[in-house]
């Protein structure tokens, strides 16, 4: 008998199967599932989701809004767009390198407290020149994040120690140690976090004239983008990008090709623990100025969901960061717009990172389907 | 006497391999019936159609004289049907009771409420199940703890504790040492006084002989013949299994071997968990000599070929490539003194799946010129130019050419990468590790045929096989191992098959 594949299924089949963009069809059939679950919150709300979504693309920059603030402008909206969407690009970036040689990063929380903590207490409340102190911050960012990232490899490679159980034990020890010397040494007795870093470590420029506009200039925006390329080009070009994907891969025909899989795992960390490193520095020096005591960033875990909606690579992970923030820089003005809690809006912006995590099982089954339409 | 089981022309085809060919052949009660064969003869996938693991694609399988469809063990365990795995199917960390009982636990009720599993009188049960059947264990032990003898008794209790009144055993001397198998046997024939049903999947003459009631012999997937074993000779058995056609020989040419390449001076490996593996093992391989390991599979073949190649560390011994001591080289070091490998598995060793074919092809090369330049940047170019001309020279077929992942390539085309890829490498010692495993008869007749003209041009080669006819078709030597220690090291044409047989099997041993 002839069985006739649903047409559902041939859909799925269409947005998710095999063929050219695979990865990106699943991603954009991710997306749009989850937009299509927000729409049904909202309705549910007896909120437009047209109008809802419309302020948020607003919010972010990405459409004009009604009427401005004074000095304010899309442009102003849109850099502020990409001064929270910095530190994303370095954490995405820091998880997608790792995952690339099979390594499961979810340390990128801790590293970023740790250095971001290291430039604080080390530059931020220096007099240093401006130029000077940003340059250390970023240096010392890198290096401090490169460190954590080398132990957790050499931990997972000498005593063969699961990268996670490390990661996370990590991530309490730091979280714990820091908000032990801010409490006792940096606290800012009125916001009850560390005293803010002074505007010459501060990698985000705030309020600054641009013509008749003040704005927000994300410093490292362009290290972010260079970063992108950077690793792309490590990864697609280079003698140890070749050997870290190998290693991700199977690590024992690694072995068996002559490839040094351990020194190939502690290279890939330092490279992912410097990137988380800058992460932390151009949040808690950037976006933010001060660091609160005993709170891991909820960015350092969302960077695992956005790479993964990335398909952890380095072009993907950028606009992935790039969506996320838009959604996450949008809501805020959503919410005042629409009398629409801003949990709410946090809630979409879950929906989206949780089915980006499910775009493997999508895949799969997608092929699944695939192969019974082709063997009817 | 009554047929308990009936295979009636059983048929079971997997991709590219007809395992069992229109087979019928009936099971009479009380009766030690031998399945025997050569490896890939299709016994194993035979029972396993009766125990449920795999569904005949033609034909029928009746029971007690009632047409069944076996459809998963536990239909077969309702039909009073046990298998002892070649693998042993246990917790390691659970007590032998555990194991015996595990999926049908006696439950009570503790303070006549809440369903707890009744240990206590399960030990007993146990236990009174091992004396009357004299397979001693004690009901308490680990099987962490416990030895393989042990561990396969407690396969055999398992199924008496379920009520097996057919027991299937699949190879299940291959993991034992001779005092083991000796009491192996006679359990088994005091399992047949008992009334049981026991079917021996083997490929160990002496074994049927000895305990065997009747024997059917399978080769290449077809039934050649069911023997009463009382009255056949050992010879007439072992010329059936074999095929008396053999399809093809190579044409050898006699030369004198030259100058010696790899030699191994009493090498000793220990497993992960401190067994010894390779057991002081001696040899050299020379140029123009093809020199074969021969064994039944898990006497430390592999391990010696993965000490050479340094994937695994030696305990004590020396291995020694063109004058060059390589004992604790890295892996990389002994690549480029001059080795080859072709490893047993293709898939978690020599090939990395996800990669396209180009990259596998280079993948021991990658990092020097003109693969890579000085800087460290790859040179696509370059590799795309070796792959080609790789693809083109050793046949290998695919759909995209270079850019093919090696996932989706014919089991035969990936090995012809690896083949390709390691003679590339043009290094003077090679060594193959079951290279023709799950090929079909033209791949394997055109790597016989490659590693003869390896042979010719001068090379070394090791060869590690547990076919018996790849061994005697193409080696110069032949070394047998058993239990990790050489048993015997001659020149190939002072041996027989059947010699070979009785070697591996730790029938006779070499004093020297």
């Amino acid at each position: 008998m002839l069985k006739r594949t649903s047409l559902l299924k041939r859909l799925f089949i269409l947005c998710c199967g095999k063929g050219r963009h695979q990865l990106l069809r699943t991603s954009l059939f991710c997306i749009f599932l989850s937009l299509l679950a927000g729409t049904i919150l909202l309705l549910l709300l007896d909120k437009n989701p047209l109008e809802a979504y419309t302020s948020i693309l607003q919010g972010a920059g990405i459409l004009p809004k009604g009427r401005y603030a004074g000095r304010k402008s899309q442009l102003t909206d849109f850099m502020s767009l990409l001064n929270y969407t910095t530190p994303m690009v370095f954490a995405a970036l820091s998880v997608a390198v790792a995952l690339k040689c099979g390594i499961f990063n979810i340390c990128v929380s801790g590293i970023m407290v740790f250095s971001g903590f290291m430039a604080t207490v080390f530059v931020g409340y220096s007099n240093l020149d401006p130029i000077l102190a940003k340059v250390l911050v970023v240096l010392i960012g890198a290096l401090s994040g490169a460190l954590v990232g080398i132990l957790i490899g050499y931990l997972k490679h000498r005593f063969n120690m699961n990268e996670v159980v490390v990661a996370i034990m990590l991530n309490y020890i730091i979280s714990y140690v820091v908000s032990f010397f801010i409490q006792t040494r940096f606290i800012d007795p009125i916001t009850r976090q560390s005293v803010a870093v002074g505007q010459n470590a501060r990698l985000t420029l705030f309020d600054h004239p641009v013509g008749n506009l003040k704005m927000e200039i994300a410093l490292v925006f362009p290290l972010a983008l260079l970063a992108v390329f950077a690793i792309k080009f490590m990864l697609d070009r280079t003698r140890f990008g070749f050997e870290l994907k190998a290693v991700g891969s199977n690590s024992k025909a690694s072995k068996y090709a002559g490839i040094h899989v351990g020194k190939a795992v502690v290279f890939t960390m330092l490279i992912s623990g410097s990137l988380a490193g800058l992460a932390g520095v151009s949040y808690y020096l950037g976006s933010n100025a001060s660091i609160q005591p005993r709170v891991l960033p909820s960015l350092g875990f969302d960077a695992i969901a956005v790479a993964l909606l990335g398909n952890t690579t380095t072009i993907g992970s950028f606009f992935a960061s790039l969506l996320v923030m838009v959604f996450d820089c949008g809501t805020t003005y959503m919410s005042s717009r629409m009398q629409v809690l801003r949990e709410i809006a946090a809630l979409i912006i879950s929906i989206l990172l949780l089915f980006s995590a499910i775009g493997i099982f999508f895949r799969n089954l997608a092929d699944r389907y695939q192969q019974e339409a082709e063997a009817v | 006497m009554e047929n308990l089981v009936e295979f009636r022309h059983i048929t079971k085809r997997f991709p590219g391999i007809v395992a069992n060919d229109d087979i019928s052949l009936a099971v009479r009660k009380g009766e030690i019936l031998a399945i025997l064969g050569e490896n890939g003869a299709g016994k194993s996938t035979l029972m396993s159609m009766l125990f449920g693991m795999y569904a005949p694609d033609e034909g029928e399988l009746y029971v007690r004289g009632r047409q069944e469809n076996i459809t998963s063990p536990l239909v077969a365990n309702s039909l009073n049907i046990g298998m002892v795995h070649q693998h042993f199917m246990l917790v390691e960390n659970q007590t032998i009771t555990e194991n015996i009982i595990m999926g049908i636990e006696p439950k009570r009720r503790k303070f006549g409420l809440f369903p707890v599993v009744d240990l206590e009188a399960s030990h007993e049960k146990v236990h009174q199940l091992s004396l009357n059947y004299q397979l001693e264990v004690n009901p308490r032990d680990k099987i962490e703890d416990v030895p393989v003898s042990t561990r396969q008794r407690v396969e055999i209790l398992k199924m008496l504790y379920r009520n097996a009144e057919i027991l299937i055993f699949d190879e299940p001397t291959a993991v034992l040492t001779p005092q083991e198998i000796e009491s192996l046997l006679q359990t088994i024939k005091a399992l047949r006084d008992g009334g049981k049903t026991i079917i021996l999947i083997t490929h160990k003459l002496d074994e049927i002989k000895r305990i065997a009631d009747r024997c059917a012999i399978l080769c290449k997937g077809k039934l050649v013949d069911v023997l009463d074993v009382a009255t056949t000779s050992i010879q007439h058995m072992s010329a059936l299994m074999v095929g008396r056609d053999v399809s093809f020989t190579l044409e050898k040419e006699e030369h004198e071997r030259g100058a010696e390449v790899l030699r191994v001076e009493n090498v000793s490996v220990l497993s992960l968990d401190h067994i010894t593996t390779v057991d002081s093992v001696s040899f050299s391989v020379h140029e123009g000599e093809i020199l074969a390991i021969a064994g039944v599979s898990g006497n430390g073949q592999v391990e010696i070929a993965d000490a050479i190649a340094g994937l695994i560390p030696v305990k004590s011994g020396n291995i020694i490539l063109s004058g060059n001591d390589i004992t604790n080289a890295s892996v990389r070091k002994r690549i480029e003194a001059g080795l080859s490998y072709i490893p047993e598995d293709r898939h978690a060793v020599g090939l990395i799946l996800d990669f396209p074919l180009k990259e596998n092809l280079c993948l021991k090369q990658y990092y020097r010129p003109p693969y890579s330049n000085e800087r460290g940047i790859l040179q696509h170019e370059a590799m795309a130019e070796l792959g080609r001309s790789l693809i083109e020279e050793f046949d290998i077929r695919t759909s995209k050419g270079n850019d093919t992942l090696v996932r989706s390539m014919s089991g035969g085309n990936q090995q012809k990468a690896i083949i390709a890829r390691e003679i590339n490498l043009d290094s003077k010692l090679i060594i193959f590790v079951q290279p023709t495993r799950g090929l079909d008869v033209g791949a394997i007749e055109s790597i016989h045929m490659r590693i003869n003209k390896l042979r010719s041009e001068g090379k070394a080669i090791l060869l590690i096989s547990l076919e018996l006819d790849e061994i005697m078709q193409l080696s110069d030597t032949i070394l047998v191992m058993y239990n990790g220690k050489v048993q015997t090291i001659k020149r190939a044409n002072e041996l027989t098959k059947l010699q070979v047989g009785e070697y591996m099997m730790g029938v006779h041993v070499e004093k020297n």
